[in-house]
């Protein structure tokens, strides 16, 4: 495959780039992935923003009092679903490396009423947790945005307790190559 | 979408990473219209996609998969 056709720190900015420059809201892709008794649960601005894949929390068994990990949290919906799962007594880890995105979730977590969405700034290939520190990780159209893949699932290991769960929602490609007009363009490395 | 994986090489990471009871639980075709919800998706994008994807690869351009996994 054409995974290399782009530099890392080139990927890297792609992304860094085109998700800072993402200020449209639109609710199409939250109504699309999300039940509206989901979507009832999260403030407008959140729904609005949502740019995730799937949705996980069809198969998330986040449990009350979990340390949930939402891995690169964008506009926040995944941590405002995740804080309401795990409940007061538990929290959420909101990682993104983007401030802009950490600021909008803190933002629709405060609308929310929330008090336990805490922002993480952060890569997914860095993540500065402590080992064993997370019962759950959630991740929803992230993963492939990364240019070190293995490593970023490595580190989601690292910080999950053994016998913690990953849910991930995310794309899939087939073998067959898209054209490299379309792998090297920019926008498809974020998009 | 550019930096996604195929399936086979997605789980393989996750094994290699510690996680065990690896499930996919869903998978949801991804087309240009489904593209098209998202403003990461530029239309100059858009326009090369549908200009050169074959027209009977557009409505599966890509799968949105859900995947759960236990960390060992």
């Amino acid at each position: 495959m054409s995974r290399d056709l782009l530099r890392q720190d080139e990927v890297r900015a792609l992304v860094r780039d085109a998700y800072a420059a993402v200020d449209g809201r639109s609710r199409a892709v939250a109504e699309k992935l999300y039940s509206p008794d989901e979507l009832a649960l999260v403030p407008d601005a959140a729904a609005d923003r949502a740019l995730g894949v799937g949705n996980p929390f069809r198969h998330a068994r986040i449990r009350p009092g979990d340390t949930v990990l939402d891995l690169g949290c964008g506009g926040g919906i995944d941590s405002i679903l995740a804080a309401r799962r795990t409940g007061p007594t538990g929290r959420v880890l909101a990682l993104d490396f983007l401030p802009e995105m950490l600021e909008r979730t803190a933002a629709a977590a405060r609308e929310a009423g929330l008090e336990n969405v805490e922002s993480v700034e952060g890569e997914m290939e860095a993540i500065p947790l402590p080992d064993a520190s997370v019962d759950y990780a959630v991740s929803n159209g992230v993963v492939n945005l990364s240019p070190r893949k293995a490593r970023a699932l490595a580190e989601c290991a690292r910080v999950l307790r053994p016998g913690g769960e990953l849910c991930v929602a995310d794309v899939t490609v087939e073998d067959e190559e898209l054209p490299p007009e379309v792998l090297t363009h920019p926008a498809a490395w974020a998009g | 979408m550019a930096g996604a994986l195929t399936e086979r090489d997605f789980v393989r990471k996750l094994e290699r990473a510690g996680f065990v009871e690896i499930e996919v639980l869903e998978r949801t075709p991804m087309g240009i219209d489904d593209c098209a919800l998202y403003p990461l998706f530029t239309d100059e994008l858009l326009a090369t996609m549908r200009l050169l994807i074959p027209a009977e690869r557009l409505g599966r351009i890509a799968t949105s998969a859900i995947v759960r996994a236990r960390r060992a």
